[in-house]
């Protein structure tokens, strides 16, 4: 175990990951309402060593009742609605909800429209686009850092629903 | 391999089965077709020198289940009558796989007794993790029974692919899962080919084998750093990312895409893989298997990973042979089964033979030791590979179009089928059946008998994607 440890304390020698310039740390909760694995394995990548998101404050939480954003993947599929606006309904205000995925953005979504609930930016408000497919852990890193500054200002956000 | 389309009449469904198993048959799939007179039945059989294709035409009556003749058919039986409305005798009841009724006894088990109690856990999972419910029958931390309902993700790609152009239907199912897009864009192109009569030539055969084999790497890594993560080790579970994420660059490098999407094409390959591989790509294949092997050591001696792994989740070979099991899943249970192996020429893998652990106890610690073995296989195929001089990828005709094709590769997670029914150019019926599809029945079987803190751990060593299940 300690050569493994030795091992990552030199990767992140050798890596010289910049300090945070911005302070503050977001809670994210992810919900796959439909994706293709692609996003999950991108965002899961944020955490590994290389590019270490926590160092910004950043950090996945279990419950949406601990969490101020909401990162949704995929196109909505019509099983994965009601989750999704159960998941968002439990968030303390003020919330942001990031579309994480070209999917998300209801861009070049391949599926059966039947199957599909309605594009993600008609059941919930979304604050911010990460847009790729799926966006590498880089680009992720740079939106959800971006938005470390959105919630601060505050005035809560109106609750929106579904028609 | 012959391919043999063999009609056979409704009624005598089940003793087709019972003879194809008598002969040693194996299933690759079971799907149902919207016929003209009603939905029509297939069945894939893989025999030792032939791929048998039974076609049975329903016109609205109830067909015998094969359950009992290959147990393997249980999610495609399900997964044709909710989708097709295909009706099986002998099958009661018939727990709903795809559709989601709200009613519990009319997709979950019924567990009774003193103490007994239920754990619900999903769609949405505490981590990164995709959508699925697993609905756990348990006694204090003993489980007894494990429903999984998963097809939250469904998407309808292979009725959404019907009626495309066989081009065009090629990026349906290389979306229906990311991690292993090329395994699911080769057996599809394979499909299609075979469609269109044409085989690829030995630079194509090559190029297709590369990618597939570093879709195995970044995922195999991938794994090992999950089944780290599974136990909480996050030393181990970090070292692995580290690496997962060299490979990807690896990938981002020789094809321009993370995860190699759209390098696959029918009668082509992708222009990137044309071009001269740098000796720097073979430094890097041989610098991460260095640096894998040296992690491997490492887990093999931190005890508290190795007190977690031994004797967890056992898979015996019997029932891997019986349900099917497929992948490192299989091969860890003993079962020396890889599609790599068992000799479809239009890869580049002449002479492979299946890994296998030191003693294939069938348990987690087999299963996490079949991803190291395989990992030394990957490394040796891609050095090989990227050694060549490059050379113009090309496909031949080669006897008629037909109107079914199939393709088969071993994905990262097992066995991948993809059958192809076309018209003129035209998709009428796309079928995916991906390794993962196959193991997570595997999986429900596997869990009973263990602890439920195991679970993420046993699960974590199959490490299956919902996406590529639902589609």
């Amino acid at each position: 175990m300690f050569v493994l440890l030795h091992r990552l304390q030199r990767l992140r020698r050798d890596l010289g990951l910049p300090a945070p310039a911005r302070t503050g740390s977001l809670a994210l909760r992810h919900v796959d309402a439909g994706s293709c694995n692609g996003c999950e394995h991108e965002l899961t990548a944020t955490a590994s060593p290389v590019y270490d998101l926590q160092r910004f404050g950043l950090n996945v939480v279990a419950s949406p009742r601990h969490a101020d954003v909401l990162l949704v993947t995929g196109a909505v599929t019509a099983r994965m609605a009601e989750p999704l606006l159960a998941a968002y309904e439990a968030m303390p205000e003020p919330r942001l909800v990031a579309a994480l995925g070209d999917c998300a953005l209801g861009c070049g979504v391949l599926a059966d429209p039947g199957e599909l609930a309605a594009p993600l930016e008609e059941i919930v408000t979304v604050d911010l686009r990460i847009p790729g497919c799926p966006p590498t852990p880089a680009q992720i890193a740079d939106a959800l850092t971006g938005a470390l500054d959105l919630l601060r200002p505050r005035a809560s956000r109106p609750r929106r629903r579904r028609q | 391999m012959r391919m043999n389309v063999l009609p056979v009449p409704a009624a005598r469904w089940r003793a087709a089965c019972e003879d194809a198993a008598a002969e040693g048959a194996r299933l690759r799939c079971l799907y149902a077709v919207e016929g003209e007179r009603g939905p029509e039945l297939r069945a894939l059989l893989g025999l030792a020198d032939e791929e048998r294709l039974l076609t049975a035409s329903l016109a609205g009556a109830p067909v015998d289940s094969v359950l009992e003749v290959f147990p393997a058919a249980d999610w495609d039986e399900r997964e044709a009558h909710d989708l097709y409305g295909v009706r099986f005798a002998g099958r009661d009841p018939l727990r709903a796989l795809v559709a989601h009724p709200p009613q519990p006894e009319r997709w979950m088990t019924p567990v009774h007794g003193h103490g007994t109690h239920q754990v619900a856990v999903g769609p949405i999972h505490a981590g990164v993790i995709e959508s699925g419910h697993f609905r756990f029958h348990v006694v204090g931390e003993r489980i007894l029974r494990l429903d999984l309902r998963l097809f939250y993700k469904h998407r309808g790609l292979q009725r959404a692919a019907e009626g495309r152009a066989l081009e065009d239907g090629l990026a349906f199912a290389q979306r229906a899962c990311a991690a292993c897009a090329v395994a699911t864009s080769v057996a599809y192109v394979q499909a299609a080919e075979a469609v269109l009569g044409l085989v690829p030539n030995a630079a194509l055969r090559r190029a297709r084998t590369l990618l597939c084999e570093l879709e195995r790497l970044y995922n195999h890594l991938n794994d090992l750093s999950a089944i780290c993560a599974g136990i909480g080790f996050a030393p181990g579970a970090m070292a692995f990312a580290a690496l997962k994420e060299r490979a990807q660059r690896l990938n981002a490098r020789l094809s321009g895409h993370r995860f190699l999407f759209d390098t696959v094409a029918i009668a082509a390959s992708p222009p990137q893989l044309d071009e001269r591989p740098s000796p720097a790509d073979r430094d890097e294949v041989r610098a991460l298997r260095a640096a894998a092997a040296a992690g491997w050591r490492e887990l093999l001696f931190a005890a508290s990973v190795q007190d977690r792994l031994g004797g967890v989740g056992v898979l015996t070979a019997d029932d891997a042979v019986a349900l099917g099991a497929v992948g490192p899943v299989a091969r860890a249970a003993g079962v020396r089964r890889d599609a790599r192996a068992d000799g479809d020429p239009r890869l580049w893998y002449g002479g492979l033979q299946p890994a296998q652990p030191v003693t294939a106890s069938g348990d987690v610690a087999a299963r996490a030791e079949m991803r190291a073995v395989e990992l030394e296989q990957t490394c040796d195929i891609l050095e090989d590979l990227l050694a060549r001089p490059p050379e113009r990828p090309d496909t031949r005709p080669a006897g008629r179009p037909q109107p079914i094709g199939i393709g088969r590769v071993e994905s990262p997670r097992g066995e991948t089928v993809c059958v192809i029914e076309a018209t003129g150019g035209t998709l009428r019926r796309l079928h995916l059946r991906t390794g993962s599809y196959a193991n997570w029945p595997v999986l429900a079987h596997v869990v009973p008998g263990n602890l439920l803190p195991d679970f993420p751990l046993i699960n974590k060593s199959f490490e299956l994607c919902y996406a590529c299940a639902d589609r």
